[in-house]
This record gives structure tokens, C-alpha cells and sequence, in this order.
């Protein structure tokens, strides 16, 4: 504490006791009060690519809570992994009456919405991209870096094989278009680098189809039957995936290493085998992040634009020797909580 | 289509030698295609899509089209398991679909039928409806799990009939019922008189407008269908196959088996020729780890190709083609 | 007139119900649903939408619209042609591809990447109509197809052109103010569609080819045998199609500057959504740009509004599911059933008062008692001609007359046995007059003024007048011209009967018995024909005065006969001149003695004069009873009336027995003999006339230099005759 913070405090202390008679509710922290005046009342939307899957879901519910918890006013739009309408909330947003105070985005792609976060900070609203980044540097990114989130798949994969396997990897990837695609699959390349042992058998696409990553999973075990383990991109589509492990009598042998939002079902699909490892993003802990940055950002007196910050949400790859009570959140329990709100 | 033409090349006949010519190029060129297990898993990956395929069939042989088939499938599906994950016992969630799905056939039948609305926009628009409805009103998700309860439509899944993955089974057993149903029946052969000449159809007096509700309510059923078994093959229905090509994946099966799209003509032979190439196709694909986008192309194409076709067999020109027929 | 009477005269003649009718007709009419659609979802948007109608706000929406509406105008312009375009969605998304390539990549000037977007959607577009419009192939599927194959490539394209495009460090300023500038308060976007939108206006409803799209959507058949290019219009729709979708995906791409995977999808289903909404027919042929915009604002309207509204997934689809197949249905019930509405509205009868109490009954003692003179009539091409409405003899004595095949024969005097086809002109001739060089004049129904030289040749001389504002039939167009006269400037004269019916529906129009017939004067020097009196209840016959300086008009419906002045102080006045007769006045001609013969197409009947103080009956009539069983005038007891300049009736010829002139509608003198014409009668009449001049013939009555015919014609004694007539005037006349 400097000398400054000391005396100010000592100040106070003396203002406080000086008033104290005449107010005597007053507890002397001027927190409260601040807070009140700064975050009350402010509007905060989230445009995720669609509400209807477990991430967005899980922010809409932690978020949301907080930003209610504080006064706020919390908002969703649903643009149904529609870019052009995605976009047009956004700029009903940025031209509505009551302009929100800040704008938490789920960016499809590296540019479509970058013209128009400039136009919503220009207009005084705070931009936070949430794990998608875009290539404009808004006020924060908070998210996953899919980079690292590829790297940590291909070795769990490469762990899960072991040594004494055929050292064949088989990959069903999303739709090479996806910039989440894109960097996972150079985070795997990566790790593959380091084991030059390890071969890519074959790296279809599932399009994000859940029956499609079954149709080319089967073909894949069917003409690589010695594979010791798949890895899918989503967990979605490795619903598909595991399926077709499944069909192929591969179910233990294959192992099936995937990304998820952590909700119950990855737990469920890990706890009886069907995924080996789930690289999972943190969702609740995402959720304070981007909670605690905008208490921050809309009390710092900062003007949109002014800073910048990345902020990786620590990912794990989770096996079912790391599995305890609450390693996942519950979607039943969100949307119920959420239904209870409605109400 | 010239199915019944012989000695000529029918379309029909160019699939299946165009099919069998692939099937032995696939089948020297790449390893493993002729493996027992990959052949099993053709047929597999074709199932659902055979099964959609059956309900088109009977719709477009009766000179209509349901474009609102792979909606049914999926959101009638998605709704039971919502249903039962929120509580509902099985059967009765059963139940209340199936009133759904015949309501749906229903609707799609009155509005071809008696508002004389073309197949194409009553069905593009029901289609967009069932979607909208239930994925707003009736489930939160784009997947909807099967729920730990129903183990038994895990079971259902996993179910072998002589060695064949209960899909082929379904799809043998949906082409064969519908064949019987369009070769042996009434109905059957009052489905090929409509869609032959619906104006002379009508003047014998076939009840035209109660049969186009009964074909419309049985694809819409046979969709449902091909929504349970794939439930029961991923334990999960992702509804965000509306929005893929699957409902011109089903298109392409009828069209280039050779059920001519003028009706009237083919059968349920011409569904599983179809439902055959594409599987022989997309797996040949797949073994040479072709991306997804490529296979679209390529099968856009082949549509396209077997499209002309049609049209050289079966010219329309100024003077015989109908008005608003498009 | 007692009080209920009077109420009913109120109701049925001061509230102007037939305008209903009238608007249905108009094809703008179809405009009327889609428009309170239109209405509807912006009232209950803005209402449920804070600030929907800010400046801000609606400046973003409408940029939106801007590359909407274009898209959707494309595609109404297929429709309108009887295809549809599917594939719109991909060309969009091809097209922006190809412009953000343009601009960030090969660092073109924006002009240059507009030509490359619009290009990429013409080529797109050309290659579905090479498909649809030279091959035959079925627009839905084909288009559907060329959608999956043009999605494909867009991904292949995205792919492997996505990153460097995302990492482009190119800035350009003017492809960034297309996308978010603005021009005089309004969206660049928006002034291009908006200058789009009219173009495409323009040219669907002003040019060749605009016709040639509406013909084959309306009728490919027909147009085919009409000898429109049927495939390359085809062609040219889907072309044109194409590059609306690549001028929409270039603005696409100046607003958002990037293409991602998902750019364009679905846009067929709205796009489609809109075109229908808007009241564009299915199959073709019904259609415009106006209705493509009104259903584009309504779709995105309510499209953003549901997502504004924070509405999640499935709400659009739901609601747009629900508009498509709404829409659908009424469009298309609509076009079943619009003609019977029609026909439930548009007969809309005003209440009429006839008074005169004189009878027309033989030997009734009156004036007009009809006589059996005419039976005495020898018959000329009987069983020959068909619907002789009027009768003519040049100098030569031979005789013409129209007839219901369109042609006007002419029979050989002396003994009229031998004819040919005189001229062939399409409609029915009507009306004759003899000009001074000979040619014939006519009035052919439903078509115009015609004239026919001597040689045969005709010459169309009028099919349109001048268009009144406040009407909303189009009364530019002459729908029923029926008889004419030439004045002594060359001037012609002629009527036209209703502004509201075709000729054949003369009884709907004698049962609705609303005063919209016209006077019209086509004047040869400037080639123009202007309206000079309405307000008459089927105008009919007209005849120049002897003196050359009024005009007699019959007026059928009112059972009247008037005269207008066309030189002298009371010149563009008219006056009536006989009221209330007990027949309905068809022709009038001159005769030798100076005086004027008048054709009587049949006698009133005291049913039908109470069924026109019972507005309401008649209404219910025409509704409820087949045609065969309407009550209308009789027109099987017609007659000649022979009138002097004053107005008085002179003689009267009928035919009792009703074989020979049943109905009369016309009667022409020629060298002491009549020559009388029927409409629905199979012969031309021929009847001496006891002390008639037989050297006088009408064209030398017009156009010979000798005017011994003037001794009845003395103005002043007429005009004071005329004004003891007026006081006789029918009630509500104008």
C-alpha cells in the first residue's frame, strides 16, 4: 500500500467518522455505491452463433447471472449460425434506442464482423469476442486458442495409443473453413511434428454432420481397421464417430479424443468409455472471466477501444482417471434455472 | 422413364451399369473396398437415406414431392426423445408424435390437394414450419440425446439380423412393403394412374384428393422412420440436418434410380439401384479421403447430369409442357 | 317519389359502389393484399420494436434491404417468366466471394470488382438458363442442383482462398463507403437497388422484352405460336437473375468486407418467401416489381425483427413457413376465384326514373303508334349477312354493311344480289359514314375509328381519347364505339357507349343503366380524338343536322335524343331534343324531306321501367339468375321514327309480324328508298318511301355544294323549340 492509499484512507476514515452521526447506515466503502452507479442498469448482449448448443447455453446462463447479479440487463440474440443475420443484430444493436454497454460476440469467421465492432465501439459499446476470435482487436477476447486446444488433443491421442501401438491416428475433422478447424488441425500437425512415429491415416471431414462423421469414421476403421485412436473435432459430431467405433466391435480398442463444453453428456461419454479424453473448455470459468472483465472494463472510465486484452481460458484434456463430481456443469440444471427466471 | 422400353438404354440401365462399372473400378483400384464389413457398411450408409428415399418414391411416382421429409425426420424425432429425456413415457410421447407426423402429412396433403398449392412450395413451407415449431417451441437444442432410459432403442441399434445392421434391415423391409403396397394394392396402382395423367385419374373416379393426403402422411411416417433409426444408430438426433444436403441426397437417389420426376413411372427397384450407387459413390470417395465439399460437387454434378438425361428420354417442349409446371 | 324510394335513389346512385369493381379489374388490384400485409407486419414490428422507426435504425435496415430487394427482384423477373431460381443463394455467395477476392487479394479498383461480381452472377445465371431455358430442364430441380453445386464451390473456393483473404492487409475506402456511407441520408445500398428496382420497372412494363417475359409466364404455349423466342427469353431471365444476385453479393461484400462459410445460405427460402408474399403468381405470368418490393420489406422486417426481438432459433422459420404456404394458398385462390368476385361486384345498378306516358302500341292514337309498314319491306342477302348494325350507298348506289365477321361487304346495285368482301378489318363494324372523298368511315366495336378508301384500304384513325383523371376505368381506351358522322370540317363525330362494359354486355349495361357514354370528335388534322360530352346512358346513334351546325345524339338507356352544338352561341352545350320516347333510339340519319330518320332497337316495358326504380332488385338479379332469365329492354319490337328538325315525330314504320325487322338498328335513304339494318337481324331491309325524293341521296345531302334541304333548318326557330323542350327533362340527368 502506498503512502498515497494510506492517507486517502486515513482521510476517509476520519470524513467517515466525522459524518457518522448523521449517517449512520453508512459502512464507509465506497464500492457499493460505485458499482451502483457504474454498472446499473447497463445493457449486455450476447450474439453467440446460435444459442441452440451446450456453450452457449452454459454462457448465457453464467453470465447472465452475473450481469442480472449486478444490476445489469442481460440480452440474447439467436442468429442460428447465420452470419448475415448475426450481423444485422449487431447493427440493430449499434442503432438501437438503448444502446447496449457491451457487446459479447461468438465471431463465425476472421473478418465479417470486424467493420462492424470498429462501428459498435465507435458508438461507445464495450466489444468482447468470445471463442472465436476475429482479426480485429477489440476490447477483449476471451476464449479458447484452438492452436493449444489441438496440441492437447493430438497428445492425448498419442498418450492414449502408448508405444507399443500401431502409432496410427485417424482424424474427422470439421470443414477445413472454420478458423476453430483450421487451428486445431495445424495444433495436431504440431504435436505430430514432435512424434515423427505417429502417422495420419486419414483426416476426413464431417461437415459438422453427426451422420456424416459416422459414414466417414466407418470408412475410415473400415480401411484402417489397426488405428489406435480417433480424434474428432467436436463432440457432436463425435456422437457419430464413436458410433461407428462401435459398429466396427472397436469400442476400447479405438481410442476417441474430442474437444466439448464440458457438460454432462462429455462426462457421461467418458465415465462409460465412449470418449477416451475430452479436451474441454471451461465454461463456467470462461463465464467469470468474461464476468469479471466487463465489471472492469465498465467501471474503468476506459472509452471502448482504449485497451486491449487476450485472456485463454485454461484447457485441460480430460480423461476418465480425471473425472470427480462437478468436473462437468449440467445443462438440465442451466436450462431449468433459466426456465425458473423466465418465470 | 422409359423403364418399360427394352432393348433400349433407359435410364434405369444406365445406372445400373454405370453403378456395376464403378463397383468393379472401386473394387480393383482400392484396397479393402471388396472386404465383406465395407460392403456391409455401403448398404449401412445408405440405409437411412434408402428409407427417405422409399417415402420419396411413392410421392414423386404419384407426381408430387415432399421436400419436408428430412424435417419430419428430424424434428419429429428430436421431439419424442425431448419429450421422454423430459419425463414422458415412451409410449404415450409415441403417440403424441405420431398424431403429429400423420397431422403433418395431413397438411401437406390438404394444401396439394384441395388449395391446389404445387408440392414443392406447400412441402418447402411445411417443412420450414414443423422445423421452426419444434425447434422453438419444444426443444432448446440443436441435439437432443436419447435418454438413459430408453435403453432399449440402444438395444434397437445395436440389433443384427443375420448378420446385416438393423438399417438394412429397415431399409429391406420398407422397399419391399412398398413394393408389394405399389405393385399388389388399390392403392398402389391408382398411385401410378395419378400420377400418369391426374385429369383422367380423376374422371374415372379414383379419389384423387384423399389419396394425395394418404401418400403425403405415409412419406411423412416413412421419414419419421428414418429419424428413429438414426437415433438409435447415434443415440442423439442433431437436427441441424435439415440444413444439409440430405433432402437432395434423397432427390438425387429417386431421380437418378429412374422414377421420373413426371410420375407415373418406376418403382421401388429403381429406389434401391439409386440408394446403391450413391453408397458405391460416396464410399469410393471417402476411402480416397476426398473432402466432403468435393463429393458434394461431384454428386450436384451427376444430378445434373442424370437431369438432362431425363430430359433428352422425356423431352418437354412448348407445346406439351404445362403451364406453371416448373 | 315516396321516402323509400327516395332513399334508395340516395344510396344507390350517390354512393359510388361500381368503383369497387372497377379497382378489381385493375391488375394494380392484386397489389391491395400483399400491401395490407405489408402494413400489418410494420405496425405490429414497430409497435413491439423500441426505436424502430429512429432515423439510425432504419437507415441499417434499410441496407440490408438494399441487397434483399435486389436479389428478390431478380427473382420475380424468373417468376413473372413462369420459371423459379433456386440457385440465387450460391450466385450470391460466388459473387461476394469474387468481389472481396477483387478488392483484397488482386487489389482491383472497386469499379473493377463490381464488373467481376456482376459477371460471376451473369455467367452463374447464364449457366442455368442455357439448362432450363435450351435444354428443357425442369426450373426447380435444376436450379436446386446448381444450388448444391454452387454452394461446393464456394466452399472449395473459401477454403483455399479463406486465409490469405482474412489476412489481407488492403484497405479500400471506396469499397468500405459503398458498404456503410451514406448519400444524402440514405444508404448507398439502397440508391442502387432503388435505381435497380426501377430499371427492372421499366423494363417489364415498357419494353419488348419485358412483354416477351410476361407472355411466355402467361402463356408459354401461346407465346411460342406467336412467334416470341420462348427459350432465349427463358434464358434471359435466369441471366438476368444472375446478375441481380451478383450486384446484391457485391454490396454484400462491401458491407461486411469478408465472406464467410455461411454467406448466402438460406437466402432462397427467404428470398422466395418474399417474391410470394409480395403477390408474384407461381408458374409465371402475375407479377411486378412493386409487388417483389412489398414483399421484401415485409420479409425482412419481420425476419430482423424476430432476431431484434431476441426470438431464438426455429421463430423465423416458423413464422416464414407460415407466411410461405399463407401466401401461397391465397395467391393462388385468388387467381381462381378472382373472376367470380369480379362478377359478384361489378354490375352495380343505379336507381333511373322513366317518365313519358306515351305508348308506341298500334293504333294507340299517339304519335309513336307502330303501323306494319315495314313487313311490306323486300329482303337483300337474306340468310347472306350477318348483323348488318348500319347500312351505307355510295353515289353508285351500291350498299355496305358491316357485319359479325368483321368485314364490310358491299352489295352490287341495282339488284344487290351480287357482293363481295369490301374491306376486312377484325371487329365488328358498327357505325357508317360516307366522307367527301368516298372513304367510309366506321365505328368498329371494341376496337376505334376506322377509315376504308375507296379502294378498300383501311386506315385505323383513332383507338384512344384523352384519359380523365378521376376515372379509374381506363377511359382513354374506346370500348364500345357504335356510330358515327362526319361535319363539314372533316371533324368526325362519334360515340362511344359505356366506359364500363364491353360491347357484347350491353344488357349488363342497359340493367345497370349508369350514365357513362361519351361523345368523342376525332379531328383528321391533328389525329387526335377528344372527349367532348359524357354522362349518357348508352350513347348511341349521331347524325350532323342538315344545316352542318349541331349534332344529334341518341341517348338509348334514357330514351332520349339530343343535340349538340358545335358552331353558333351555344356552341359545346348540348340540349335535349326528344324525352322520354316509348322506344330505345339506335341510329339516326337524315332524310330527303329534312327531317330525320331515327331506328327504334325496341320498346319500353313497364316491368323494366319499375325494375329501374328497384336498384337493389336488379343488383340481386344479376346475381342470383342465370343470364337467360334477366329482365333487360325487349328488343323484339323495334320500328323507324322519322323526327323533324324541331323534334316532333313525323311518321312512324314498324313490322308486327315480326319476320322481317324485328329489331332495328339502323335505316339510310337513298333515292326515295330505305334501306333498314339490324343488328341480330339476317337482312338488309329495302322499302320505297311514298313521296320521297328519288333523286336525293345522304352523300350528296353532306357534300354537294346545293343546300336545298335548309327549309326546316332555321336555327333560331329550333333553339326556341329546344328550350320548351327542355323543361321535359328526365330527372337526374346531368
Amino acid at each position: 500500500m502506498t503512502i498515497k492509499t494510506k492517507l486517502a484512507r486515513t482521510l476517509a476514515a476520519a470524513l467517515c467518522l466525522a459524518t457518522l452521526p448523521a449517517f449512520a447506515q453508512e459502512t464507509g466503502d465506497p464500492g457499493p455505491a460505485y458499482v451502483q452507479q457504474s454498472l446499473a442498469g447497463k445493457k449486455v448482449v450476447l450474439i453467440p452463433l446460435a444459442l441452440g448448443f451446450d456453450l452457449a447455453q452454459g454462457w448465457n446462463h453464467y453470465i447472465g447471472s452475473e450481469v442480472r447479479g449486478f444490476g445489469g440487463v442481460w440480452e440474447t440474440r439467436d442468429p442460428n449460425w447465420d452470419t448475415a443475420a448475426g450481423a444485422q443484430a449487431i447493427t440493430d444493436l449499434i442503432s438501437s434506442a438503448d444502446k447496449p454497454a457491451a457487446l459479447l460476440v461468438h465471431t463465425p469467421d476472421l473478418t465479417s464482423y470486424s467493420k462492424l465492432f470498429k462501428r459498435a465501439q465507435d458508438a461507445g459499446i464495450f466489444v468482447i469476442q468470445v471463442d472465436n476470435r476475429s482479426n480485429f482487436a477489440s476490447d477483449a477476447f476471451v476464449g479458447s486458442n484452438w492452436e493449444t486446444l489441438g496440441e492437447l488433443e493430438a497428445k492425448a491421442a498419442v498418450a492414449a495409443c502408448g508405444d507399443g501401438s500401431s502409432k496410427k491416428i485417424g482424424l474427422i475433422q470439421g470443414d477445413q473453413v472454420n478458423s476453430s478447424s483450421l487451428d486445431q488441425y495445424a495444433g495436431i500437425a504440431k504435436v505430430l511434428k514432435d512424434h515423427p512415429d505417429f502417422e495420419l491415416v486419414g483426416a476426413p471431414d464431417s461437415n459438422w454432420d453427426v451422420t456424416t462423421a459416422r459414414n466417414v469414421a466407418t470408412t475410415l476403421l473400415q480401411q484402417h481397421p489397426e488405428v489406435c485412436a480417433v480424434i474428432d473435432f467436436w463432440d457432436n459430431t463425435a456422437a457419430g464417430t464413436a458410433a461407428a467405433i462401435r459398429d466396427a466391435g472397436l469400442t476400447g480398442k479405438v481410442k476417441l479424443v474430442t474437444t466439448g463444453g464440458g457438460e454432462e453428456l462429455d462426462c457421461k461419454a467418458l465415465e462409460d468409455g465412449t470418449f477416451h479424453a475430452v479436451v474441454m473448455t471451461d465454461v463456467k470459468g470462461q463465464s467469470r472471466d468474461i464476468s469479471a472483465l466487463l465489471k472492469f472494463l465498465l467501471q474503468s472510465g476506459l472509452k471502448p477501444g482504449q485497451a486491449k486484452s487476450w485472456i485463454y481460458t485454461l484447457e485441460t484434456a480430460t480423461t476418465k482417471a480425471d473425472l470427480k463430481p462437478g468436473t462437468c456443469w449440467s445443462l438440465k440444471d442451466v436450462q431449468a434455472a433459466e426456465a425458473a427466471l423466465a418465470k | 422413364m422409359s423403364v418399360l422400353k427394352s432393348g433400349t438404354l433407359s435410364q434405369e440401365r444406365i445406372v445400373f451399369l454405370f453403378a456395376v462399372v464403378l463397383f468393379a473400378a472401386y473394387a480393383l483400384l482400392l484396397d479393402g473396398f471388396l472386404a465383406p464389413n465395407n460392403l456391409v457398411a455401403i448398404l449401412r450408409s445408405v440405409s437411412v437415406l434408402g428409407i427417405l428415399a422409399v417415402g420419396m418414391g411413392i410421392v414423386v411416382i404419384g407426381r408430387g414431392i415432399d421436400l419436408s421429409m428430412v424435417a419430419v425426420m428430424a424434428m419429429a424425432t428430436a421431439w419424442q426423445l425431448a419429450m421422454m429425456n423430459a419425463g414422458t413415457p415412451p409410449l404415450l410421447a409415441t403417440a403424441i408424435v405420431f398424431a403429429g407426423v400423420v397431422a403433418v402429412g395431413i397438411i401437406n396433403g390438404l394444401l396439394i390437394a384441395y388449395a391446389e398449392v404445387p408440392a414443392v412450395f406447400a412441402t418447402l413451407a411445411t417443412a420450414s414450419f414443423v422445423f421452426g415449431l419444434v425447434r422453438s417451441r419444444f426443444i432448446v437444442q440443436d441435439a437432443v440425446p436419447v435418454p438413459p432410459s430408453a435403453s432399449f432403442i440402444l438395444e434397437f441399434g445395436q440389433a443384427r439380423l443375420a448378420h446385416m445392421p438393423i438399417e438394412v434391415v429397415m431399409f429391406a423391409v420398407a422397399a419391399f412393403l412398398s413394393f408389394v403396397a405399389l405393385r399388389f394394392t388399390k392403392f398402389g396402382r391408382y398411385v401410378y394412374y395419378m400420377g400418369d395423367n391426374y385429369q383422367a385419374a380423376r374422371t374415372m373416379g379414383i379419389p384423387v384428393r384423399p389419396m394425395i393426403i394418404g401418400q403425403y402422411v405415409v412419406s411423412a411416417l416413412v421419414a419419421w422412420l428414418a429419424g428413429l433409426i438414426t437415433a438409435a444408430g447415434l443415440q442423439s438426433i442433431n437436427t441441424r440436418v435439415v440444413n444439409s444436403t440430405l433432402l437432395y441426397d434423397v432427390i438425387l437417389v429417386v431421380v437418378i434410380g429412374g422414377i421420373g420426376l413426371s410420375g407415373g413411372k418406376g418403382g421401388m427397384r429403381n429406389v434401391v439401384i439409386g440408394a446403391l450407387l450413391i453408397g458405391i459413390m460416396l464410399n469410393g470417395m471417402t476411402i480416397l479421403d476426398l473432402p466432403n465439399i468435393y463429393q458434394n460437387l461431384i454428386k450436384a454434378t451427376i444430378l445434373l447430369v442424370a437431369l438432362i438425361i431425363d430430359s433428352r428420354l422425356n423431352p418437354r417442349d412448348e407445346q406439351v409442357g404445362q403451364q406453371g409446371d416448373i | 317519389m315516396r321516402l323509400p324510394e327516395s332513399l334508395s335513389r340516395l344510396i344507390y346512385n350517390a354512393i359510388p359502389s361500381h368503383l369497387v369493381g372497377e379497382i378489381l379489374t385493375k391488375r394494380w388490384a392484386d397489389n391491395l393484399v400483399p400491401f395490407l400485409l405489408l402494413s400489418a407486419v410494420i405496425a405490429i414490428f414497430g409497435t413491439a420494436i423500441n426505436g424502430f422507426f429512429a432515423p439510425a435504425s432504419l437507415l441499417d435496415t434499410t441496407r440490408q434491404l438494399g441487397e434483399f430487394l435486389i436479389v428478390v427482384i431478380g427473382l420475380t423477373i424468373v417468376m413473372l417468366g413462369g420459371g423459379i431460381d433456386l440457385s440465387v443463394g450460391s450466385i450470391y455467395a460466388l459473387s461476394v466471394f469474387m468481389s472481396v477476392v477483387g478488392i483484397y487479394l488482386w487489389e482491383l479498383p472497386v469499379s473493377l470488382a463490381l464488373v467481376l461480381a456482376i459477371a460471376t452472377g451473369g455467367l452463374c445465371g447464364a449457366f442455368n438458363g442455357v439448362l432450363i431455358g435450351y435444354l428443357r430442364l425442369r426450373a426447380f430441380l435444376t436450379t436446386l442442383v446448381t444450388l448444391i453445386m454452387g454452394r461446393s464451390l464456394y466452399d472449395i473456393l473459401i477454403i483455399s482462398w479463406g486465409k490469405q483473404l482474412q489476412m489481407s492487409p488492403i484497405l479500400n475506402d471506396q469499397f468500405d463507403y459503398i458498404g456503410t456511407g451514406s448519400l444524402g441520408g440514405l444508404p448507398v445500398s439502397i440508391l442502387i437497388a432503388g435505381a435497380f428496382a426501377l430499371l427492372a420497372h421499366v423494363l417489364l412494363s415498357r419494353s419488348r422484352l419485358g412483354w416477351h417475359i410476361s407472355a411466355v409466364g402467361g402463356s408459354r404455349r401461346s407465346a411460342y405460336n406467336a412467334g416470341i423466342p420462348v427459350r432465349r427469353t427463358v434464358f434471359l431471365t435466369y441471366v438476368i437473375s444472375g446478375l441481380s444476385a451478383g450486384i446484391a453479393g457485391f454490396l454484400f461484400a462491401a458491407r461486411l468486407s469478408g465472406a464467410g462459410p455461411g454467406t448466402g445460405s438460406g437466402l432462397e427460402l427467404a428470398a422466395l418467401t418474399a417474391a410470394v408474399v409480395g403477390g408474384n403468381s407461381l408458374g409465371g405470368g402475375r407479377g411486378s416489381i412493386a409487388k417483389g418490393l412489398m414483399g421484401a420489406i415485409a420479409v425482412l422486417t419481420m425476419t430482423n425483427g424476430l432476431i431484434r426481438l431476441g426470438y431464438g432459433t426455429g421463430s423465423n422459420q416458423l413464422v416464414l413457413g407460415f407466411m410461405l404456404a399463407f401466401a401461397v394458398v391465397l395467391d393462388i385462390r385468388w387467381a381462381k376465384n378472382r373472376h367470380k368476385v369480379l362478377a359478384e361486384v361489378y354490375v352495380a345498378p343505379v336507381h333511373h326514373r322513366m317518365s313519358g306516358e306515351e305508348s308506341a302500341l298500334p293504333n294507340g292514337g299517339g304519335a309513336y303508334a307502330l303501323n306494319d309498314r315495314l313487313s311490306e319491306a323486300t329482303p337483300i342477302a337474306l340468310g347472306e349477312v350477318e348483323g348488318p348494325e348500319d347500312v351505307i350507298l355510295d353515289e353508285d348506289g351500291n350498299l355496305y354493311a358491316g357485319t359479325r365477321h368483321g368485314e364490310i361487304v358491299r352489295w352490287f346495285a341495282p339488284d344487290y344480289k351480287r357482293s363481295e368482301v369490301f374491306a376486312h378489318i377484325g371487329g365488328f363494324p358498327l357505325g357508317l359514314a360516307m366522307d367527301r372523298d368516298g372513304s367510309i368511315k366506321t365505328c368498329v366495336g371494341a376496337m376505334g375509328l376506322y377509315s376504308i378508301a375507296r379502294d378498300g384500304e383501311v386506315t385505323r384513325l383513332s383507338t384512344e381519347t384523352n384519359r380523365s383523371w378521376l376515372s379509374v376505368v381506363d377511359d382513354a381506351r374506346l370500348r364500345d364505339p357504335n356510330d358515327c358522322d362526319i361535319g363539314p370540317d372533316g371533324r368526325v363525330w362519334f360515340t362511344d357507349s359505356t366506359t364500363r362494359y364491353d360491347a357484347h354486355d350491353w344488357v349488363l349495361d342497359s340493367i345497370e343503366s349508369r350514365p357513362t357514354g361519351r361523345l368523342l370528335v376525332y379531328d383528321p388534322k391533328t389525329g387526335r380524338t377528344k372527349t367532348v360530352h359524357d354522362g349518357l346512358r348508352y350513347a348511341n346513334g349521331v347524325c350532323l343536322a342538315h344545316d352542318g351546325r349541331s349534332i344529334l345524339i341518341a341517348e338509348s338507356w334514357a330514351c332520349s335524343v339530343h343535340r349538340y352544338w358545335i358552331e353558333g352561341p351555344k356552341a359545346g352545350t348540348m340540349e335535349c331534343l326528344i324525352a322520354d320516347m316509348p322506344g330505345y333510339p339506335d341510329n339516326i340519319n337524315r332524310a330527303s324531306d329534312g327531317g330525320y330518320w331515327m331506328a327504334w332497337l325496341g320498346v319500353r316495358t313497364p316491368t323494366f321501367d319499375l325494375s329501374l326504380r328497384h336498384p337493389g332488385f336488379r343488383k340481386r338479379m344479376t346475381r342470383r339468375l342465370p343470364g337467360d332469365d334477366w329482365l333487360f329492354p325487349n328488343i323484339n319490337s323495334g320500328g323507324v321514327i322519322k323526327f323533324d328538325e324541331a323534334g316532333r315525330i313525323v311518321c312512324t314504320l314498324g313490322d308486327l309480324t315480326g319476320d322481317n325487322h324485328p329489331m332495328v338498328t339502323s335505316m339510310r335513304e337513298h333515292k326515295g328508298e330505305l334501306f333498314i339494318g339490324g343488328i341480330l337481324n339476317n337482312r338488309i331491309g329495302r322499302y320505297k318511301i311514298p313521296g320521297a325524293n328519288p333523286e336525293w341521296t345522304s352523300w350528296k345531302s353532306y357534300w354537294s355544294s346545293t343546300t336545298e334541304t335548309v327549309a326546316e333548318g332555321d336555327p333560331n326557330q329550333a333553339a326556341r323549340r329546344r328550350e320548351s323542350a327542355e323543361t321535359t327533362l328526365p330527372e337526374g340527368r346531368a
